[in-house]
């Protein structure tokens, strides 16, 4: 997050308490959203679920272009609207509610390396299947992102989608790569995941963080999403301590959440396999 | 019998928009040509040869219609008027850069004793121009930069390209024109265009990029637009400060859309008219035809003048229209009405009146619009004609209404809620014509009936534009 976001963020949450309103805006679940927004939006859910914060989830098929960055997913919080995992952290903590506090500087500092990690590896390697594997973006890409607009529209956004995400992918080196060069980044990244994490519950032992929230978030839906093949899915299952965490924050902050709030209003998870 | 050059005869109207004559002048003309009507009026002639001369790429089927009614004149001042008439009509197809007219008399073995021939000599327009002009729209001025191939086939083609920089949008727009050969009225246009443009009254962006084809015609004293118009809209919010109800908007819709406007003018100038009247009206229904706004959209325009007292101008105009959504869908912020500023009801800001979130103004479903103005020329002027000419004074009083309606009701309901919190106001200004399609007004406005929310403009208010309730 670049410093002038950072410091708009703590400006703009005033001390006002977390309101019961707030809303989060993802695209359609059933019919349009893309495993690589979907993890993005699980992961920002079970950041406020792990501070207790209660958000609304909402579908809307414009949600991209409602968020001020372009990315989904966003929070509507008071009149406030803030987008992508990053600053909804700062924004969550201006307002009094953080994770990360109990750790010291090099922890954080580890703690945001590794965020990073995940950003550059998993979601980029998530794009990337997505958009630059041919058989992955006639099939599910294409059709789901663009099932909101009429002909020809439909086709325009979804070509015009792949174009960017391919540019992308050329300014940081990956449009090289093939299918089987990005599975091997992930397994990777999750190796070094598996290790940081050995056996204990959380990444920084007893008390969840936002790399955790995170963490779930990519590897709950890669695991949860059927994609044109399982290959992903399988990298992922290789290492059964990451299983057991994406088990037990499941568990933890969506399964017992549900069965006590089963009366009020069903908040959005990802569906089990 | 000599040569008559018909060129000089400039005392006949010249009618049609872009000949660069004020429509206002036109009551001038019959007095000084009586003398001349009594002596040349007996004299029978035929006509026997009309010849266009100084053709190069215009083909010359493609004129036959313009000039066949000069055969029809019977003596030399029908000559004179008929030919003059077909030079209009030939300057008025936009593809000659001027006609000389010269009648003469017949020669040559079939000549008869009173035969006459006609020439129209003819400088074609070059193949390709180009423009640079500037553009006062609505509250909004930009830089045009257009190049135009006229006459492109040989039978009036034209193809227009035009890149325009704003104060506040850029966009371009290629345009193909044909005309009925003979019928210059009835013509057909084809469009494709990118227009981008910022409404910080509701903080909002929209570019769209489209498609459009018109169809136009006249019908009795009528003229028809039929258009189809495909268009891709983008809309987006201007700040990150803008109102959640905006942010919802943003998006990408297409619209493709069927329209018909039917036209009665009858005023002597479309910016400062002495008399006559305008009725305009226009339908629209998206959705019919694809896309994903639905809607119908009605929307009429009444305009009546009448010369008062003292060369003062007496105008009453009314202005209104509804916006019915078809399938259950809710319309569009870049379909929606909007109502207020310089151009409507004066004494408002801009689009600043009605349903409104935060400061960012979201349009309304229905509205009307009457104005009654008094338009007095300059007091102290010295003669007609000059500067002044271009100023009026005026005196207006503006009233209209924005909502929402809940089509469930009826019409009663629906006149009343139009009826409900009128905003009105009053005042006196200054307006500049500028050429024959814009007007300046500097008003001092009075603004009444203001409703919570409403944007006003209390005291001096500047406007410029091309559309005046």
């Amino acid at each position: 997050m670049s410093l002038a976001a950072e410091a708009f963020v703590s400006q703009i949450a005033a001390a006002e308490p977390w309101p019961e309103s707030a809303t989060l805006y993802q695209p359609l679940k059933e019919d349009q959203i893309l495993l690589s927004d979907s993890a993005s939006s699980l992961a920002v859910q079970t950041f406020l679920r792990m501070c207790g914060l209660p958000i609304q989830v909402t579908c809307r098929p414009n949600a991209e272009y409602m968020s001020p960055s372009g990315k989904v997913p966003f929070i509507h919080v008071g009149n406030q609207v803030v987008s992508e995992l990053g600053p909804i952290v700062q924004f969550a903590k201006a307002k009094g509610n953080s994770l990360s506090d109990g750790l010291d500087d090099v922890q954080r500092a580890e703690m945001k390396a590794y965020m990073e990690l995940v950003n550059n590896m998993l979601l980029t390697a998530e794009l990337y299947i997505q958009w630059c594997d041919d058989s992955t973006a006639s099939e599910i890409s294409r059709p789901r992102y663009s099932s909101p607009y009429a002909w020809p529209l439909n086709h325009v956004l979804s070509y015009q989608k792949q174009w960017e995400v391919r540019k992308k992918m050329n300014a940081i080196g990956w449009a090289g790569k093939n299918l089987e060069q990005v599975y091997e980044d992930v397994s990777q990244c999750c190796q070094a995941l598996s290790q940081r994490l050995g056996t204990q519950p959380y990444f920084f032992n007893k008390q969840p963080t936002e790399l955790d929230a995170l963490v779930f978030g990519h590897l709950f839906t890669i695991l949860t999403t059927q994609l044109a093949s399982d290959d992903l899915a399988e990298k992922v299952k290789a290492f059964s301590n990451l299983l057991s965490f994406c088990h037990r924050i499941e568990q933890t902050y969506f399964k017992e959440h549900d069965r006590e709030s089963s009366g009020s209003s069903r908040h959005s998870k990802g569906s089990l396999p | 019998m000599g040569t008559v050059h018909a060129r000089s005869m400039d005392s006949f109207p010249m009618s049609g928009r872009d000949l660069g004559v004020h429509p206002d002048d036109v009551d001038v003309m019959e007095a000084g040509q009586e003398t001349k009507q009594e002596i040349l009026e007996n004299k029978d002639v035929v006509v026997q040869h009309v010849n266009i001369s100084g053709l190069g790429r215009t083909k010359e089927d493609y004129l036959g219609f313009e000039i066949s009614d000069v055969f029809t004149a019977r003596n030399l001042v029908e000559v004179m008027r008929k030919s003059h008439e077909a030079r209009q009509k030939l300057l008025h197809l936009g593809i000659f850069k001027d006609v000389e007219v010269v009648i003469d008399i017949s020669e040559g073995a079939d000549a008869l004793p009173n035969g006459l021939d006609v020439t129209f000599d003819v400088t074609e327009l070059k193949r390709l121009t180009g423009s640079y002009n500037t553009m006062v729209g609505n509250n909004e001025g930009s830089m045009v930069l257009g190049i135009k191939l006229p006459n492109m086939c040989g039978r009036g083609e034209r193809l227009t390209f035009q890149f325009s920089y704003g104060t506040k949008e850029t966009s371009y727009g290629f345009s193909f024109f044909k005309p009925q050969p003979g019928y210059y009225q009835r013509n057909f246009t084809l469009n494709l265009y990118k227009v981008t443009g910022q409404f910080p009254w509701s903080s909002l962006r929209e570019t769209d990029r489209g498609v459009s084809t018109e169809l136009n015609f006249p019908l009795w004293r009528t003229d028809h637009t039929l258009k189809w118009e495909g268009v891709w809209r983008e809309l987006g919010c201007l700040a990150r400060s803008a109102s959640f109800a905006v942010r919802e908007e943003s998006g990408h819709t297409l619209k493709s859309a069927l329209s018909h406007t039917m036209a009665v003018d009858t005023r002597n100038s479309s910016i400062l008219p002495r008399r006559g009247a305008l009725l305009r009206i226009s339908q629209e229904l998206a959705g019919y035809t694809g896309g994903d706004a639905s809607f119908l959209k009605e929307d009429f325009e009444v305009q009546l003048n009448k010369p008062f007292l003292w060369g003062s101008v007496l105008s009453a105009s009314l202005w209104g229209g509804m916006l019915f959504p078809i399938g259950g869908q809710t319309t569009s912020i870049a379909d929606r009405f909007y109502l207020g500023g310089p151009t409507s009801v004066r004494g408002f800001g801009m689009y600043s009146i009605g349903p409104q979130s935060e400061g960012d103004f979201l349009g309304g479903g229905a509205y009307w619009a009457g104005g009654l103005h008094l338009y007095t020329p300059l007091p102290f002027r010295s003669t007609r004609g000059g500067l002044a000419d271009l100023f009026r004074t005026h005196f207006f009083l503006n009233a209209g209404n924005l909502c929402n309606l809940n089509y469930g009701e009826g019409p009663r309901a629906h006149l009343q809620k139009l009826a409900e919190c009128i905003r009105w106001s009053y005042g006196a200004g200054i307006i500049l014509r500028l050429g024959n399609i814009a007007r300046l007004e500097l008003n001092y406005c009075i603004p009444m009936g203001v409703q919570s929310g409403d944007r006003i403009c209390d005291g001096v208010q500047f406007g410029a534009g091309i559309r005046f309730l």
